[in-house]
C-alpha cells in the first residue's frame, strides 16, 4: 500500500466510498448546469465544496497529485464565486471542469492497484491556472488582492457574514490515537464554513505542521467562531463529523451554556453514526435503508430534483435530524445471503428428513411452518437490504450521452422511465459496463447522423434514447431504446456474410436470427472503427457480461422507427421456489413463478395440428407439448404423455406443456450458477439456469422455462 | 497469460523436477502436477447435464460447491467401463475453477527429476490421449505421460 500516508490504510474504503459519491455528485451537478449554460451561485458553492472535501480528505490519504489537482479546481471556482469574472466561453470552462473530475474519477479506480503509480496531473493543474489566468485579465483591473485570496483558505474571507449571535468557542477533542489530528481539525473546519464564519483557531497553522497534531491531542481544537443560523446547527455538524471523542462550549456566545448536559447523549448518538468498520476487503459499500419508507437512499439525486442538495444528506448524513442510513461493508451482506441460503437447505433438510416418515408428528408440522414462514421473512428482508434502486447507474448514463452528443454533435435527449425500479447491488455493478455499451451504440448507430435525415423522416431533429426499467414477477426488464433509423437487416446480413458468421443461406433468417447476428463476437456493422463503438466487441460484451450475472439480452428494431435492447435479469439470484420434477434418473427444478398448473391428460386432450406437432387442449385452449425426455436425450420412465405429468408453464406471454415423468415435490432452492466450464456449452441457451442442492445433498438442474420453450 | 503459465509450469519441471500424481486411465499410467490438485475423492453420485459433449459427466456435490467432472476415458476417447471401488475423481482447480476428472486408479505421488524428462510426444505414438501429454518422464523403467491440464479441461 504504498500509495497511501502510512496508517491510512483502513481508512481507504471510506475515502474511496466518499470521493467516488462526491465525484458522482459533481459530474450530475456538471451535467445539469451545461445543460443551464452556467453556474448560479448555490451551485458554485456546491462544487467549491465538493472539490473542496477531495483536497482534504485526499491530502488527509497522502495522496498529493488528488489533493493539488482538487485544490486548483478549487481556486478556479473561488475566482468564480469572489470575483464573478466574466466566462466568454462555458464550453472550455465546462470540458476544462469534466476532464478533470474525469481524472480524479479515474485515479480512485485506480488506487487499490499498487502497481500503478500516482498519475501526474500536473499538465491539467498548469492548464486550469492558464485558464484563471485568462479569466482574470477579463476582469476590470485593480484586483491587486486577487493574487493573495487564492493562497488563503476561503474560510478567513468570510468576516463580513451577518452574524445574530456573538462570537462562541468550542474545544474538539479527537479520538485516542486516532492520527492526523491537524489535517482532522481542518477538515471539520471546512465542514464548519457553512454554518459559521471562523474568526480564528488554536492552533493556528493546520496543513502540512504535525507540531499541531500533537498540540490538539495535549490541549484540544479550538474554534473560535460566530455562527450564521445558531450555535446549535454548529455543534451538530461537529457532532456529525467522524471520529470526535468530546467537545465542549468554552464561550455560548449570545447562547444558552445550558446545553452542557446534552453532550453526552448526542454525543452517544454520534457513535452510533460512526462507522467502526475498518475493513479493507471491499471499497464497494451500498446504504440501507432502515424501513421500507426510507428506500431511496439519501445521496440518491433524483432527475427532477434541480437544485444539488444531495450532497449535504450524503457527506453529513447526520446533519438533518436522526440519521437512517449506515453503511456497510458488501462482503458481510454477501456473507449474510450465503447464510440465509445455507439456513433454508438446512431447514428443508430437518423438515423432510427421511427419519420423519410415515410419522403423525402433528406439533412438529406446526412449529415447521412456523420456522418456514420466519426463514421466509428473513430471506425477504435479506434480498430487499441488497435491494437498490437503479437510477444510480442510470445517471452516470447522462455523462456518456453527454460526452458522445459533443464528439458526435448529434442532438440527443436522454430520458429515463422507472428509475426508481429495485435491483440487487451484484447486478447493479453488472449493469454499468454493458448498459454503457448499449448506450453509446443507440448514440452512434441508431440516431441518424444529421438532424436533417430526422426531419425527413417525420421525426423532431433531436433525437431520444429512453433507459427504462420495471420488473415484472420473477424479472427486471430494463430497455435501451432510441428513436433512430432501426436496424438494416440487410445491411447486417451482408456484414455477417462478409465475415463469414452465416450459418444456413441468407433468405433463410428471420429478424429475430438477423438481430441475433449483431452479438455474435466479430461482429460490427460501423465501417469505420470510432472512439466509441465499431471495434466489433460491443454487443458480443454485452451478451456476455449480462449472461454472467444470469440475464438475458434481445434486440427489437424497426426500421425508420428505432431500435431497443432489452436486457431481463432474473429479480433474485439466489433463491427461487420451485417444484421438483423427475425425468428418467433426473430431478429437475422448475421455477414456481413459470408453471401455471400441473396437470395429467385423458381422453381426447393430445391432439396433433396440421404440421404434426402435439399440442394439449385445455379448457378450450391448445397448448404445444413438449417432451423434457426428447429435448434433453433422456431415458424417460413414461414416454406416452397419457402416463407422464403434464406441466403447463408459462413465460413471457407464451404458454407451452412440458411433459415429465412424475412431480416430487416443493422446495425452496439456492441458485448455485453453472460453473464457468459448463457455461461455454450455452447450457443456459438450452433451458438450464443453474443447479441447487438439496436437502439430501444431491444436485438438480433448475429449468429456465422461457429458453425452452420460445427457443424450440 | 494461459500459454504462459503452461510454460512456466513445464520449464519449472525441466529444471527442478517437481510432484505429480500418477493414475491410470485403460491401464496406461499418467500424471498430473500436483499444484493443480486439490483433492481426490472415490466416485460419487453424478447429476447429468445434458446437451453438453459427452465428455461431460455432469455435476457433483463437493461440501456445498456444484463442481462439473469429467470423463478421462471419454476425453481420450475410449471406452467407459463401470466404475469401480478403484475409480477416483482427481478434483483440479484450473483458472479458479474446481474440475473433477474421473480416472480408473491412482497410484501415487511421485518426485520428477529434471532427468527423468524425456521429450513431449513425437511422431509414431498412436495414444489417442496424445494431444493432451505435454511431457513424456520415464523413471524406474516406466513411462509416464504428463497431462497439459488446461489442455485436458479447456479444450
Amino acid at each position: 500500500m504504498g500509495k497511501f500516508e502510512a496508517g491510512m490504510e483502513g481508512m481507504i474504503d471510506t475515502y474511496v466510498y466518499e470521493t467516488t459519491t462526491l465525484m458522482e455528485q459533481l459530474d450530475q451537478i456538471l451535467i445539469k448546469s451545461e445543460a443551464k449554460g452556467g453556474f448560479d451561485d448555490d451551485i458554485i458553492n456546491e462544487i467549491f465544496r465538493i472539490m473542496h472535501t477531495v483536497k482534504g480528505s485526499s491530502a488527509m490519504m497522502g495522496l498529493e497529485n488528488m489533493a493539488t489537482l482538487a485544490h486548483s479546481m478549487e481556486d478556479l471556482f473561488f475566482i468564480i464565486r469572489e470575483e464573478k469574472p466574466v466566462i466568454r466561453s462555458y464550453e472550455r470552462l465546462f470540458g476544462l471542469i469534466f476532464s478533470a473530475a474525469d481524472l480524479l474519477s479515474g485515479e480512485i479506480d485506480l488506487l487499490q492497484d499498487d502497481s500503478v503509480p500516482l498519475t501526474d496531473f500536473s499538465a491539467q493543474v498548469q492548464t486550469i491556472k492558464e485558464y484563471e489566468k485568462e479569466l482574470r485579465s477579463g476582469i476590470a483591473d485593480g484586483t491587486e488582492s486577487a493574487e493573495k485570496t487564492v493562497s488563503v483558505p476561503v474560510y478567513f474571507e468570510r468576516q463580513d457574514n451577518p452574524s445574530g449571535n456573538g462570537e462562541s468557542s468550542v474545544k474538539v477533542y479527537f479520538e485516542d490515537g486516532i492520527e492526523m489530528e491537524n489535517l482532522r481539525a481542518l477538515l471539520l473546519v471546512n465542514n464548519l464554513a457553512d454554518e459559521c464564519t471562523i474568526v480564528s483557531h488554536v492552533p493556528e497553522k493546520l496543513e502540512n505542521n504535525s507540531d499541531a497534531a500533537e498540540e490538539i491531542v495535549q490541549n484540544g481544537f479550538i474554534i473560535n467562531f460566530v455562527p450564521v443560523n445558531g450555535l446549535q446547527s454548529v455543534l451538530k455538524v461537529i457532532e456529525s463529523s467522524g471520529s470526535i471523542k468530546t467537545y465542549e462550549i468554552l464561550n455560548g456566545g449570545g447562547q444558552s451554556d445550558g446545553k452542557a448536559e446534552k453532550l453526552n447523549a448526542d454525543l452517544e448518538n454520534l457513535n452510533l453514526n460512526t462507522v467502526p468498520d475498518n475493513d479493507t476487503e471491499s471499497a464497494a459499500q451500498i446504504q440501507i435503508p432502515e424501513s421500507e419508507q426510507s428506500v431511496q437512499p439519501a445521496q440518491q439525486m433524483r432527475p427532477d430534483n434541480s437544485t444539488p442538495r444531495g450532497q449535504q444528506t450524503a457527506s453529513q448524513p447526520a446533519s438533518k435530524g436522526k440519521q437512517s442510513l449506515i453503511s456497510v461493508n458488501l462482503n458481510k451482506l454477501d456473507q449474510l445471503l450465503d447464510m440465509v441460503g445455507e439456513i433454508v437447505i438446512t431447514e428443508a433438510m430437518v423438515i423432510s428428513n427421511p427419519d420423519l416418515k410415515g410419522l403423525r408428528l402433528d406439533d412438529f408440522q406446526k412449529a415447521a411452518r412456523q420456522l418456514r414462514k420466519l426463514t421466509d421473512e428473513l430471506q425477504d428482508i435479506v434480498m430487499s437490504i441488497r435491494m437498490v434502486p437503479i437510477s444510480g447507474v442510470f445517471n452516470k448514463m447522462t455523462r456518456i450521452v453527454r460526452d458522445m452528443k459533443v464528439k458526435l454533435g448529434k442532438e440527443v435527449n436522454l430520458e429515463f422511465e422507472g428509475e426508481t425500479t429495485e435491483v440487487d447491488k451484484s447486478v447493479i455493478d453488472g449493469l454499468f459496463d454493458p448498459l454503457m455499451h448499449m448506450v453509446r451504440n443507440s448514440m452512434d448507430h441508431g440516431i441518424e447522423n444529421t438532424a436533417q435525415e430526422r426531419i425527413d423522416a417525420g421525426k423532431p431533429p433531436v433525437g431520444t434514447v429512453t433507459l427504462s426499467a420495471y420488473s415484472t414477477s420473477g424479472e427486471v426488464i430494463i430497455a435501451v431504446s432510441d428513436d433512430g433509423g432501426g436496424i438494416n437487416c440487410e445491411k447486417v446480413l451482408a456484414k455477417a456474410a462478409a465475415n463469414g458468421l452465416l450459418t444456413k443461406p441468407e433468405s433463410d433468417y428471420t429478424d429475430k436470427e438477423i438481430f441475433g447476428l449483431l452479438m455474435l463476437p466479430g461482429f460490427s456493422t460501423n465501417e469505420e472503427v470510432t472512439e466509441f463503438s465499431g471495434r466489433g466487441v460491443g454487443m458480443d460484451v454485452v451478451k456476455k457480461n449480462i449472461e454472467k450475472i444470469g440475464g438475458s439480452v434481445s434486440i427489437e428494431s424497426k426500421a425508420g422507427v428505432g431500435t431497443d435492447f432489452i436486457v431481463k435479469i432474473p429479480l433474485s439470484l439466489a433463491i427461487v421456489d420451485g417444484i421438483e420434477v423427475s425425468v428418467g434418473e433426473s430431478i429437475f427444478t422448475i421455477p414456481m413463478g413459470s408453471i401455471k398448473e400441473s396437470i395429467k391428460i385423458k381422453g381426447n386432450q393430445l391432439v396433433k395440428d396440421t404440421s404434426g406437432r402435439e399440442m394439449v387442449m385445455l379448457r378450450g385452449a391448445c397448448y404445444p407439448l413438449m417432451r423434457l425426455y426428447e429435448i434433453y436425450g433422456l431415458e424417460p420412465k413414461y414416454s406416452d404423455p397419457y402416463d407422464g405429468m403434464v406441466m403447463v408453464v408459462e413465460a413471457e406471454g407464451h404458454s407451452a406443456c412440458i411433459l415429465v415423468d412424475e412431480l416430487i415435490g416443493e422446495q425452496q432452492v439456492v441458485v448455485k450458477p453453472f460453473s464457468a466450464m459448463l457455461n461455454r456449452y450455452d447450457v443456459k441457451r438450452n433451458g438450464m439456469a443453474g443447479c441447487t442442492i438439496l436437502g439430501d445433498g444431491s444436485i438438480t438442474i433448475i429449468l429456465d422455462v422461457s429458453n425452452i420453450i420460445l427457443d424450440k | 497469460m494461459e500459454e504462459v503459465l503452461i510454460d512456466q509450469v513445464t520449464d519449472t519441471f525441466a529444471e527442478d523436477g517437481g510432484e505429480i500424481l500418477l493414475f491410470f486411465v485403460n491401464e496406461v499410467l499418467y500424471g498430473i502436477d500436483i499444484r493443480f490438485i486439490t483433492e481426490i475423492i472415490g466416485i460419487q453420485p453424478i447429476t447429468i447435464v445434458p446437451l453438453v459433449p459427452s465428455y461431460i459427466k455432469g455435476v457433483i456435490n463437493i461440501r456445498g460447491k456444484v463442481v462439473p467432472v469429467i470423463s478421462a476415458r471419454r476425453k481420450f476417447g475410449l471406452p467407459e467401463i463401470d466404475y469401480d471401488e478403484k475409480t477416483c475423481i482427481i478434483v483440479v482447480e484450473v483458472n479458479e475453477t474446481p474440475v473433477g476428472i474421473i480416472v480408473d486408479m491412482v497410484r501415487a505421488v511421485q518426485s520428477v527429476m529434471p532427468g527423468d524428462i524425456c521429450s513431449s510426444p513425437g511422431a509414431g505414438t498412436v495414444n489417442p490421449s496424445d494431444q493432451y501429454v505435454s511431457t513424456i518422464i520415464e523413471s524406474d523403467g516406466e513411462i509416464k505421460l504428463l497431462l497439459d491440464i488446461h489442455k485436458l479441461v479447456l479444450e
